[in-house]
């Protein structure tokens, strides 16, 4: 017990101090995800405005945003103008992921503060999202145009998304 | 001027806290009763002096002084005075200077209550506080330092983060601090009986009284905490297992398991070495809290100084101070006379139970804070670890140290007669059960084998802590401690299994029911304060139709800043608290609203302040009822 207890205690301490050690230099709110780099998993829904099925394949071929969304998310309402901006930019299309929402207050939301999306996916029991690996709304991925998750930012996007992250990317 | 004073008296203070060292060497060379005379006298100086640097930073933000960094960054003209002051240690900079004052508190007060200490133990452990002082003055020096300057002055500061301006807010800190920073003087006592090789029993309830002293200002600090929690942050809840919180309560945990074993050893001269471990080990985890506070390693609510600069300092410091510390235990340990034979039918046994799992459950709340860290490291993806593990791995391990309280009171040194112990504990646990059937039949109709569990063991605690104390009438610092505990789990328990909540869009005019009573919703008006614009929710309580009281929920927008600050309004009666907060406006007409009944929430409070009381009897003598004379 005298030499055991001493041992254990510095073995332990040394093992806790290496691992605070390497998290220092590391982004604690950074969340990788493992679909970077992934084609986007296969969806089947409808959209939300037009009522029409919708699909993965028809957004095949294009390079564009998913951004997932709800009316009843905050940090969605405080992205929504930059979304819009970019929308007015017209170079690339947004389609949107209606999660967990209800589909008339959806509506509504997107009545009182504008459109930005070219489709709306509706996704009511988040199963969609599951697929998608989301931690909750809001959340903007880029697609390539073969289909591959590229990039991938959880919370609200502010003004410098566009210009820092999606024209590097687009122009690759 | 100010920040070339303020520097000055710093720079002092670290000169001063180098020559308190020094005597740890000197003692050989000088004569003991004037080393101690001299380190005495060098402790007071430093408190003076950092006492002054506080004072004067306190200045600063009264009288809006911008020049200074710090001062701009946390203040402004609009501010509060009270809320100026407590500014001083709102931020990084200014926790620190309060966290190194605090240091030369203790150190001090070492000094001047050691009338039965050898005065060569005292100067070894003033010498020790003073490297410690030295360490958080340089670190203060180097990377913290609340008197720099800014330029170009700025007109007005930045304000003071809107989360703070709570009057909770304002002892919070400070209370945790000298818990915290309590527990550097059984760490300095540790090493210098260490360095010495000697211990005597009576050594160990002169140092029982600083743990209790630590232990309660903790309990205190924590509660507080958790207490603004529930009323400032709009969710309802008190404790959320945040890595902040957790850093808070692992300390706690281990100064609780070290009160424990001081007793034993002091009693009975057992568990030396394990007590001076555990010494070592519960500064350790108050520096690792600093850490993990300081650094932003982890994501937290409290995100603070998101530094790595700084947490690298601290990662050093701790490694040098534990690690040197740690080495000395190892190579000494050996050397302190300990007697280990015990018999299993015994008060030692039991407490050494006791150490057992509060060590467990220590070092299991460690790594589901440091999990993140861990995984992250190993390469095994980024995994939190969330409330469902700490709820199962606290209640699992903290149920059968209650349990074991009642035994503890009643059973006796080196002997226990347990026939006896079982058939009196017997009469009182069957009492409990009948007492917690009753009891949860008669207001709630759920029946939960771990609720049902969990209240028992509180009952048990509670009558058998009472009976004791009729049979001495002394107001004792365990009994009225245990009893708060018992009370606390109840609080707990019933709160978090019977809690109610809705979380609903409400329009103006509408009503809702939550258990027995209805709440109306009425308006939201306007409010203007000095720094912040407010939304103020008007909502009526009923009971059973019987007009009770009026709600005023707010949400805040402080001007500066920003921030928007949820202000909840509750109804509280022993039984039952009624919760209101006002969320987010959904149109015109209606409203976000969250309203949570939560059952026992105030025996939570009241647990904490009889576990404050028992910290209190502890430190200052328990008080004897109907004394004859």
């Amino acid at each position: 017990m005298n030499f055991r207890l001493p041992t254990l205690s510095i073995v332990l301490f040394l093992g806790i101090i290496y691992f605070l050690y390497t998290g220092l230099d590391k982004d604690p709110t950074l969340i990788p995800s493992p679909l970077i780099g992934k084609t986007v998993p296969d969806f089947k829904s409808t959209d939300l405005i037009s009522g029409e099925d919708i699909t993965n394949k028809e957004l095949l071929g294009k390079f564009y945003i998913l951004n997932v969304w709800a009316s009843w998310c905050y940090g969605c309402s405080l992205e929504h103008n930059h979304l819009m901006n970019i929308y007015k930019n017209n170079e690339i299309d947004i389609f949107g992921l209606n999660y967990k929402d209800e589909k008339n207050s959806a509506i509504n939301w997107l009545k009182e503060r504008g459109n930005p999306y070219k489709n709306v996916i509706v996704d009511v029991n988040g199963n969609i999202a599951i697929d998608y690996g989301v931690y909750g709304a809001p959340e903007t991925f880029i697609i390539n145009e073969d289909g591959v998750i590229i990039y991938k930012h959880v919370g609200p996007i502010d003004q410098s998304f566009y210009n820092k992250i999606i024209l590097p990317l687009m122009k690759k | 001027m100010i920040t070339e004073i303020g520097n000055i008296l710093l720079c002092v203070s670290a000169a001063l806290s180098l020559c308190l060292f020094s005597f740890i060497f000197l003692k050989k060379v000088i004569n003991i009763d004037n080393c101690f005379h001299f380190s005495k006298n060098i402790s007071l100086i430093i408190l003076i002096s950092l006492l002054s640097s506080f004072l004067l930073l306190s200045y600063a933000f009264l009288t809006d002084n911008f020049s200074l960094r710090y001062v701009a960054t946390n203040s402004n003209l609009t501010l509060e005075n009270i809320y100026k002051f407590s500014a001083v240690w709102g931020a990084h900079e200014g926790s620190i200077l309060l966290w190194v004052l605090v240091l030369a508190f203790w150190c001090f007060s070492i000094a001047l209550f050691s009338k039965h200490i050898p005065k060569k133990i005292i100067v070894d452990m003033l010498a020790i506080m003073g490297i410690l002082i030295l360490f958080f003055l340089l670190f203060i020096l180097l990377t913290s330092n609340p008197f720099d300057r800014i330029f170009p002055i700025p007109l007005n500061g930045n304000d003071l983060n809107p989360l703070l301006q709570d009057p909770g807010l304002i002892i919070h800190p400070p209370m945790l601090y000298f818990g915290y920073v309590g527990t550097s003087v059984p760490f300095a006592f540790a090493v210098a009986i260490l360095i010495n090789e000697n211990i005597k029993s009576e050594w160990l309830s002169w140092l029982r009284k600083w743990v209790m002293a630590s232990w309660m200002f903790l309990t205190i600090g924590i509660s507080l905490g958790s207490w603004w929690a529930y009323h400032e942050l709009g969710w309802g809840g008190w404790w959320f297992w945040d890595p902040v919180e957790n850093a808070s309560f692992m300390p706690w945990l281990a100064i609780t398991a070290l009160l424990h074993s001081i007793i034993v050893s002091e009693k009975r001269g057992i568990f030396i070495s394990w007590t001076i471990l555990l010494s070592i080990l519960t500064f350790s985890l108050s520096l690792l809290g600093t850490f993990l506070v300081r650094s932003g390693i982890l994501v937290s609510v409290h995100a603070f100084a998101n530094d790595p600069e700084r947490g690298l300092y601290i990662l050093v410091f701790l490694t040098i101070v534990i690690g040197l510390s740690l080495l000395l235990y190892f190579v000494k340990s050996s050397k302190l006379i300990t007697y280990s034979n015990y018999n299993i039918s015994s008060k030692e046994f039991i407490l050494l139970i006791n150490n057992l799992f509060l060590t467990v459950t220590t070092f299991a709340i460690l790594l589901g804070t440091l999990y993140p860290l861990i995984s992250s490291t190993l390469d095994l993806g980024k995994i939190s670890v969330g409330a469902p593990y700490f709820n199962f791995i606290f209640s699992a391990l903290t149920l059968p140290i209650v349990f074991l309280m009642s035994p503890a009171i009643f059973s006796a040194w080196k002997k226990t007669n347990y026939n006896h112990l079982i058939k009196k504990l017997g009469l009182f646990f069957m009492f409990s059960l009948i007492i917690t059937y009753f009891f949860l039949h008669f207001y709630v109709d759920v029946e939960n084998f771990i609720v049902f569990l969990a209240i028992v063991i509180a009952i048990f605690t509670i009558l058998s802590s009472l009976y004791k104390l009729s049979q001495t009438r002394i107001l004792s610092a365990n009994l009225i401690s245990h009893i708060g505990i018992g009370v606390l789990i109840i609080g707990i328990t019933i709160s978090n299994y019977y809690s109610s909540q809705h979380e609903v869009i409400m329009k103006k005019g509408a009503n809702i029911a939550i258990q027995e009573f209805q709440i109306a919703f009425n308006d939201v008006k306007n409010k203007v304060s000095k720094n912040y614009t407010s939304k103020v929710g008007i909502f009526d309580l009923y009971d059973n139709k019987d007009y009770l009281i009026s709600f005023f929920p707010e949400k805040r927008i402080y001007n500066v800043q920003k921030n928007i600050m949820t202000e909840a309004a509750i109804h509280s009666t022993l039984t039952r608290d009624i919760y209101v907060a006002l969320g987010e406006k959904v149109n015109d007409n209606s409203w976000v609203v969250r309203i949570y009944y939560k059952p026992f929430i105030q025996f939570l409070w009241l647990g904490a302040i009889l576990m404050i009381l028992g910290g209190f009897f502890g430190i200052f003598g328990n008080l004897n009822l109907f004394k004859k004379n």
